[in-house]
């Protein structure tokens, strides 16, 4: 199976809105999804500037390209779960 | 040629054990209307406060006659005489070595009473001319005026005589380290690395002086100052995207005729340099850091970082000094900006709209002010060149 790519954005909003956090999946990843992601950190995504919400919604992380916004290391978790568990019912 | 040459000033300090603080001060200055630089190591009597008030008033009043271009003689009398008389001495005094240096190459060292400097051209001493003069009010005190023009790769260092008596009355060191010890130890390190900095070199000398103490305490305040002569080692930073998009592609192609090395500090601004020149980035993971997002590495670039959040970083450790333990890319960028002697500065005046948003810290500056306060003490603490254009 293919792994998940999973891509954190590591612009400065994005970095102290929580992706510092994220970046934690790199180097100590839940055991059950370890050797099923790749991780790549991505300087700017330039979505904080695109944003048509008020506020900006970072920090912003995409899981095989589907975009999550206001990240947390959880919900990107959740995700990644998600997308594996989907795969493997296909 | 010589019109390049640059100076770089390494001093490193460490005062008597016991002590509070530094007995000899160091002060150096950078007159840039005149292309000249001016260093002065002076060692105060006795040690600790008095010993800080003597050796500063000293560099203060020297630092002022040399700058006006007094006559020397006239210019040590009256500091004589300023200075208080000790109470246990009965003298007033003071010591001075002073460097006065054009950029041209045009040097003069005039020195008082410290051990005597020494001069380094071609990893080999060089004995420099002097004449000596002393005035018939202070008969035992003689100046020696030394005349030289320096080359390319030139050092001087000068060392209070914490260093040349480093060891006094250890075994192995009864008369002290001595002047030919240091010298000896600096010429070993320069063959080591002929390209160490003012700095390192400094650092080397007055660790090694401290080896030699008894216990390994400074039983006096222990100074160098070293004076290293080269070309200067030229660094662009580019950081912020340019105001009008127009002007990406003049903004990139900076990074590929500059003559020497480079740094991108932005996320944004190394995408459009990575787009403009066609050029690979790709995230360092080596540079990895809780506080400070990590490096990237690009073709023909010396160091790709983020924007804001690594330059308040640098900002800090330029007052506060290196954190030597890591290895993050603020550290990297501060090592850089330090190892570099003419630093030029584009700062894209784009706003990131994302950075205002008041759920962000405070601490997330606008890069203009950053930047400026950056600069600001590269000049006036690293007497470093700096230019800066806003685009």
């Amino acid at each position: 199976m293919d792994k998940i790519t999973v891509k954190i954005c590591s612009g400065t909003s994005c970095f102290v809105m929580g992706a510092a956090q994220i970046q934690a999946l790199e180097f100590t990843p839940p055991a059950d999804i370890a050797d099923k992601i790749d991780i790549i950190e991505v300087r700017c995504m330039n979505l904080c500037k695109d944003t048509h919400a008020k506020y900006n919604r970072g920090p912003f992380v995409t899981v095989d390209n589907e975009l999550i916004e206001e990240a947390t290391y959880e919900k990107v978790v959740t995700k990644i779960r998600d997308v594996l568990k989907n795969k493997e019912c296909q | 040629m010589n019109e390049s040459l640059f100076i770089e000033i390494g001093t490193f300090q460490q005062q008597k054990y016991g002590e509070d603080c530094f007995g000899d001060t160091v002060f150096s200055k950078k007159i840039p209307e005149e292309q000249r630089i001016i260093s002065i190591l002076s060692d105060g009597l006795g040690s600790g406060v008095k010993a800080n008030i003597l050796s500063s008033m000293t560099t203060r009043m020297a630092m002022k006659f040399v700058e006006s271009n007094m006559e020397l003689l006239r210019s040590s009398e009256v500091m004589m005489d300023a200075l208080p008389i000790c109470q246990v001495r009965k003298i007033s005094y003071a010591t001075f070595s002073i460097v006065d240096s054009e950029l041209g190459g045009k040097t003069r060292i005039i020195e008082m009473d410290n051990p005597p400097h020494m001069f380094i051209r071609d990893g080999k001493p060089l004995t420099v001319k002097c004449r000596e003069l002393s005035s018939p009010k202070w008969k035992d005190r003689t100046i020696s005026i030394s005349q030289v023009t320096t080359q390319p790769e030139d050092r001087i260092i000068m060392v209070s005589d914490g260093v040349t008596q480093a060891g006094l009355g250890n075994k192995l060191y009864p008369l002290g380290w001595g002047r030919q010890g240091c010298l000896d130890f600096a010429l070993k390190q320069i063959r080591k690395n002929p390209y160490i900095s003012a700095s390192e070199l400094a650092g080397a000398i007055v660790r090694e002086a401290i080896e030699k103490e008894v216990e390994k305490k400074a039983g006096d305040d222990i100074s160098c100052v070293v004076l290293y002569f080269r070309k200067p080692r030229k660094l662009l930073v580019l950081t912020g995207p340019p105001f009008d998009e127009d002007k990406d592609r003049e903004f990139a192609e900076l990074v590929s005729s500059y003559d020497g090395k480079t740094a991108i500090c932005g996320g944004t601004t190394a995408n459009i340099v990575e787009r403009e020149l066609c050029l690979k980035c790709e995230i360092d993971k080596t540079s990895f850091d809780e506080k400070i997002p990590m490096a990237s590495v690009m073709e023909g670039v010396d160091l790709v970082t983020e924007g804001i959040l690594t330059l308040t970083e640098v900002y800090r450790m330029l007052k506060e000094g290196i954190d030597r333990n890591k290895n993050n890319a603020a550290v990297r960028l501060t090592r850089l900006l330090l190892d570099s002697d003419k630093i030029d500065f584009v700062v894209g005046t784009k706003i990131n709209i994302a950075h205002q948003d008041p759920n962000l810290p405070m601490e997330l500056e606008i890069r203009r002010n950053i930047v400026k306060k950056i600069f600001r003490l590269l000049q006036s603490q690293y007497l470093k060149e700096i230019s800066v254009r806003y685009m």
